[in-house]
C-alpha cells in the first residue's frame, strides 16, 4: 500500500510528461547511474572493507575483508 | 567481512537503463552494444603514527586487476556480463588494542606481513536487454586461501508508464571461512555465513534534464560474523574478539542525476542511510561533475562523506571483566567520519577510452556526526591509484 501511495505521488507530480524524443539528454552516458561501472565497483569494494555498513557488493562475489 | 548479496547499488545499476533510448548520442565506446574493458588499481594505506603503534606500522596494500566482457548473445535476446578479479594484498593489520598506563589506546598491528591474493569470477545474464522491462540473472565466486564465497541473484525490472521505472530483487550467498594457523593461534578451524538480501527502487524521469531513483534494501546474515584473525584486550586477558551471529540491516538510497548538456556536464549526487541490529548506523553523501570538454577528454571530480556510529560491542579494550558477551576493537566498527576526494581522466580515441584516476581517503573519529565516545585508534587513510581502458566492438 505504501509502495502503491508513493507511485501514484510520484506520478501526479510529473505535470509535464517527457516524451521520447525529448530524452536526448538523459540519454547521455553521464547521466548513467554508474557510467564506468566497473571502476564503481572497485571503489565500493575498498569502502566496503574499511567501513560498518557500505552498500553493496551486489552479486558480485566478495571477499574476507579481514584486515 | 564482505557479505557478498545483491545490493541496493547492484539494483540501481541495472535500472540505470530505465531509458531504453539512452546512450545513443555519445560518442567512441559510450554507445557500444559489445564492450571489453580492463581496470588496474592500486590501493596503499598509510602507516600509523609510530608513538601508538606496537608493531609493523607499514599497513595494508592491494593491487588489483578487473577484466571485463559485455556483450549481446543469441541474436541480441540476452546480453551476458563476465568481470574476473584478480587482487594481491599485502602489510600489516590491526590486531588488538592496549590500554597504556593512563589507559590511552596503543594499537597493536599483526606482527606477521600478510600475504594472500584473491580471485574472482562474476556472471549476470539480462533477457530482453533493449526492452524497459527485463529479468538479470547473476552468479559470483569468490576464493581466497582462507575465504569462498557463492552467491546467486535475481533482479526485475519493470516500466510503471512513460516515467516510472520499478526494480526489485534478491539474493543469496554462502560463504566459507578456514582461518589460517587456526590451531597455532587458537582461531576456529572452519565457519560459515548464510546471506539473503531483498530489494525496491523506484526510478523516475523528472523532466527532460534530470532523474531521481529512491530505493530501499533489506539484509540479514546468519552465522559466523567475528573476524577470526582479530583479538580483545579484556582485563588481564587477550582474548579472541567476538560478535553476535546474526545482523540485519536496512538501508535506504536516493540517486540524482541533473544534465547540464548545454556546457556537456552532469551533476551525480547520491545519498545512503544504513542501520543495523548491531546499533550501527551511517551516512554517506556522494556528489560528482561529469564535464567533457571535447575532442574526447572528460574529467570527473568526486567528493565522498561517510560517517558512522558505532557498534553497540564496540570498545577499544575494557578495562574490568563486566561479562559483555560479545566485544571487538575491530576499527571499522567504531565511530568514525571519514571524506575521500578523487579525480578520473578520460579520453576517447575512436572505440577506445583511456582513464587514469586517483582517490585520496582520511577518517576520523572527530569526523563523525555522531556515536560514542570510545577511541578508535586504528583508522585509515589511503590513497587509491587506478587506470584502464574500454574497448568497444560490433
Amino acid at each position: 500500500m505504501l509502495a502503491a501511495a508513493l507511485v501514484a505521488s510520484l506520478a501526479a507530480c510529473a505535470a509535464q510528461p517527457v516524451q521520447p524524443w525529448q530524452r536526448g539528454h538523459l540519454a547521455r552516458w553521464d547521466m548513467r547511474w554508474d557510467p564506468d561501472a566497473t571502476q564503481a565497483a572497485l571503489a565500493e569494494h575498498t569502502h566496503f572493507s574499511k567501513e560498518g555498513s557500505s552498500g553493496r557488493v551486489g552479486a558480485a562475489g566478495g571477499g574476507c575483508g579481514c584486515n | 567481512m564482505i557479505h557478498p548479496s545483491a545490493s541496493l547499488s547492484a539494483l540501481l545499476g541495472a535500472a540505470a537503463s530505465l531509458l531504453p533510448a539512452a546512450h545513443a548520442s555519445a560518442a567512441s565506446t559510450d554507445d557500444a552494444i559489445n564492450r571489453a574493458s580492463y581496470r588496474f588499481s592500486d590501493y596503499d594505506e598509510d602507516a600509523l603514527a609510530p608513538a601508538s603503534v606496537i608493531g609493523d606500522g607499514k599497513r595494508y596494500r592491494v593491487l588489483s586487476q578487473v577484466f571485463g566482457l559485455d556483450t549481446r548473445i543469441a541474436d541480441g535476446r540476452f546480453d551476458l556480463k563476465l568481470d574476473a578479479t584478480h587482487e594481491v594484498m599485502s602489510g600489516s593489520s590491526p590486531w588488538f588494542v592496549l590500554p597504556d598506563a593512563q589507559q590511552r589506546p596503543i594499537q597493536v598491528l599483526s606482527g606477521a606481513t600478510i600475504r594472500d591474493h584473491r580471485s574472482a569470477l562474476s556472471a549476470a545474464l539480462t533477457s530482453d536487454p533493449g526492452a524497459r522491462s527485463n529479468t538479470t540473472w547473476s552468479a559470483a565466486y569468490s576464493a581466497e586461501r582462507d575465504y569462498h564465497a557463492l552467491s546467486a541473484g535475481v533482479e526485475r525490472r519493470q516500466a510503471l508508464g512513460d516515467a516510472l521505472t520499478l526494480g526489485y530483487g534478491g539474493s543469496f550467498s554462502h560463504d566459507v571461512i578456514e582461518p589460517t594457523d587456526a590451531a597455532l593461534d587458537d582461531r576456529i578451524a572452519r565457519a560459515t555465513k548464510n546471506s539473503a538480501s531483498a530489494f525496491a527502487s523506484l526510478a523516475w524521469v523528472l523532466d527532460r534534464d534530470s532523474v531521481l531513483q529512491a530505493g530501499v534494501q533489506l539484509n540479514a546474515e546468519h552465522g559466523y560474523l567475528t573476524d577470526p584473525y582479530k583479538l580483545f584486550s579484556y582485563a588481564d586477558a587477550i582474548i579472541p574478539e567476538h560478535r553476535p551471529g546474526e545482523r540485519a540491516e536496512g538501508a535506504a538510497l536516493l540517486r540524482y542525476r541533473r544534465s547540464f548538456a548545454q556546457i556537456d556536464a552532469s551533476l551525480h549526487v547520491d545519498y545512503r542511510y544504513a542501520q543495523d541490529s548491531w546499533g550501527l548506523h551511517s551516512h554517506t553523501l556522494e556528489v560528482a561533475w561529469y564535464q567533457g570538454f571535447g575532442s574526447g577528454w572528460r574529467v570527473v571530480p568526486a567528493l565522498r562523506y561517510y560517517s558512522q556510529a558505532a557498534a553497540r560491542f564496540y570498545s577499544p579494550f575494557a578495562l574490568v571483566a563486566d561479562g559483555r558477551v560479545n566485544y571487538s576493537s575491530d576499527y571499522r566498527l567504531g565511530t568514525f567520519g571519514a571524506f575521500s576526494t578523487s579525480v578520473n581522466l578520460r579520453k576517447a580515441i575512436g572505440r577506445w577510452e583511456l582513464s587514469i584516476g586517483a582517490e585520496r581517503y582520511h577518517s576520523a573519529h572527530g569526523l563523525a556526526l555522531d556515536g560514542g565516545n570510545a577511541a578508535v585508534p586504528a583508522l585509515v587513510d589511503f590513497t587509491r591509484a587506478y587506470a584502464g581502458f574500454d574497448f568497444g566492438f560490433e
